[in-house]
């Protein structure tokens, strides 16, 4: 066995259920932030994403409470 | 367009408390400062040791100052942007009290000792359940609130609240995991490596997703608004927002380093630390650029110049945190005061700048009026700059002194300073620190004397606009 490949050996017999969730949290994690990746970068979202800037100056008209 | 009701009186409770916490909080921090330089102010009284009054200080900065600046920011960016009222605001009004009555509690409980050994979860048992209770209220109407918005779009800002929402549940709740053996003592279900490894999956998440994401959904949504630019990049918003949620859970382990808990533990610590500098320094370019076209601003605005400067903060200790987190500088830099400068110029730079900017900016909005005096802004601006540097300053040369004094040693083995002599080496840099809070406790007197005399001022000039109409 290579050293490359016993480094990356496991025993995959001996994974408890706790491994095992461990496991998929951290790949889902990882894949799920690839994705985000992927999806702020698509130049079709972009004009979709970007337009949500004004957000916080689309309130002005309503810049005070009422009176009580 | 029918005119929103928006429910402002709690947030106003809110900012005032927390002005007046910075300057209670920082003030127990000098004095502790001042104890470690010169112990004689221990005066043999054992409830104003550092020991006692440390736990103090942190609970009242991180939990009573941050806590009432992310209430009242929080509670006013939802309602905001999100075009509608609280959905509760007994709730908030709940929270409010509940939040307030809990650092009473703090302020009694810790003097006396009574400390559960958790470092920045040090208060007992039936005061976490008070943390758990208050907490979810404000979580509950925030999210709420959201649900009751009439924009199509939840702006990013709400989205780092709801993310330290929903971390800071989860990690309060596994990390108080106790059983009670009176009312004021419990012990840990934790115990050995694996309660070091919870504490540090709580402290090191609490300034994640607390004093970070919390701070930068106040970063998103007052940055731009005090400069009157839209966000220099939504899209890379939504980057930073989802690489700090899925990333920094995995630090922790990295104030572990050297110690029982497996190798592998500390350097995936490490490792996913030097990662998150690319969304950190990310989201804090993000915020420094909305600036683009408009740095002339920095000239007279000096709110926004407490915003900017605690961005350039936050990039500074997001780069340190991750160097400090690797093996090699670990080795030096572990169990020493420069740990106590990283964090001090993220606390003080980051989180206590950006907040004193959106303060700023809330007090004038909220009471409808411009601060009573804008050279106190800088005044206050340029102490707590400076403050901080000082600060930093002597805990980064005494901490690099410290770690090179402990593990120097001669041809035959033995170390070449005993630890009482680091100690005395230190005094100097003690004494350096303490002015240094000193001065930037000093800058939050003055904010606190200023806005007291704005709400004052917006008063008579409501009283003066009765009068006339009448």
């Amino acid at each position: 066995m290579s050293k490359l490949r016993e480094y990356f050996h496991t025993e995959w017999s001996a994974m408890t259920l706790h491994d095992w969730i461990g496991l998929i949290v951290t790949v889902g994690a990882f894949l799920a932030m690839v994705w985000i990746y992927f999806y702020v970068f698509n130049p079709k979202n972009k004009e979709r994403l970007e337009s949500q800037r004004h957000i916080p100056f689309e309130e002005e008209n309503t810049d005070s409470e009422n009176e009580k | 367009m029918e005119e929103t009701k928006y429910n402002f009186d709690v947030v106003r409770w809110f900012t005032i408390m927390a002005i007046v916490y910075l300057v209670v909080g920082t003030l127990v921090g000098t004095y502790i400062a001042s104890e470690l330089a010169w112990p004689f102010l221990n005066f043999d009284i054992a409830e104003i040791t550092f020991g006692r009054l440390r736990p103090l200080h942190t609970n009242a900065v991180i939990f009573a100052f941050g806590g009432c600046t992310l209430f009242a920011t929080s509670l006013y960016v939802v309602q905001r942007t999100g075009n509608t009222s609280l959905w509760s605001p007994k709730m908030a009004w709940f929270t409010f009290w509940g939040w307030n009555l809990i650092i009473v509690a703090a302020v009694i409980t810790l003097p006396l000792g009574i400390n559960q050994s958790k470092e920045y979860a040090e208060l007992e048992w039936p005061i976490d359940l008070a943390i758990a209770v208050v907490w979810l209220s404000w979580g509950l109407n925030f999210i709420m609130t959201i649900a009751k918005r009439k924009t199509s779009h939840i702006y990013v800002a709400n989205w780092f609240f709801m993310g330290m929402f929903v971390m800071i549940t989860y990690l309060h709740v596994v990390n108080s995991l106790a059983i009670p053996v009176g009312l004021f003592k419990s012990y840990s279900i934790f115990s050995g490596v694996q309660d070091a490894m919870i504490q540090w999956w709580w402290g090191h998440n609490a300034v994640g997703f607390y004093l970070t994401a919390g701070f930068l959904g106040i970063m998103y949504y007052f940055v731009p608004k005090q400069a009157n630019r839209p966000v220099f990049s939504y899209r890379l918003s939504v980057l930073h927002f989802w690489a700090l949620m899925f990333g920094y859970v995995w630090l922790g382990a990295h104030h572990l380093q050297y110690t029982a808990l497996p190798d592998w533990t500390g350097s995936l610590g490490a490792a996913v630390s030097l990662a998150m500098i690319i969304p950190s320094w990310g989201g804090a370019i993000n915020g420094m650029m909305t600036l683009s076209g408009a740095w002339d601003k920095l000239r007279t605005d000096y709110i926004l110049r407490f915003m900017i400067m605690s961005l350039a903060f936050y990039a500074m200790s997001t780069f340190e945190g991750p160097v400090m987190s690797s093996k090699t500088v670990n080795a030096l830099s572990h169990y020493t005061d420069w740990t106590v400068g990283h964090v001090h110029s993220g606390a003080l730079g980051w989180v206590a700048m950006v907040s004193a900017g959106a303060l700023y900016h809330l007090v004038e909005k909220l009471w409808n009026t411009k601060m009573y005096s804008a050279a106190l802004v800088n005044v206050h601006f340029w102490t707590s700059t400076i403050g901080t540097v000082v600060y930093i300053t002597a805990m980064w040369v005494s901490g690099i002194m410290q770690g090179l004094m402990w593990r120097d040693y001669d041809e035959f083995g033995t170390l070449t300073y005993t630890f009482a002599e680091s100690v005395a080496a230190m005094h100097p840099y003690y004494a350096m620190r303490a002015i240094g809070g000193a001065i930037f406790w000093l800058g939050g007197v003055i904010m606190l004397y200023n806005v007291i005399m704005t709400i004052r001022q917006a008063s008579a000039q409501r009283s003066t606009a009765a009068a006339a109409a009448a």
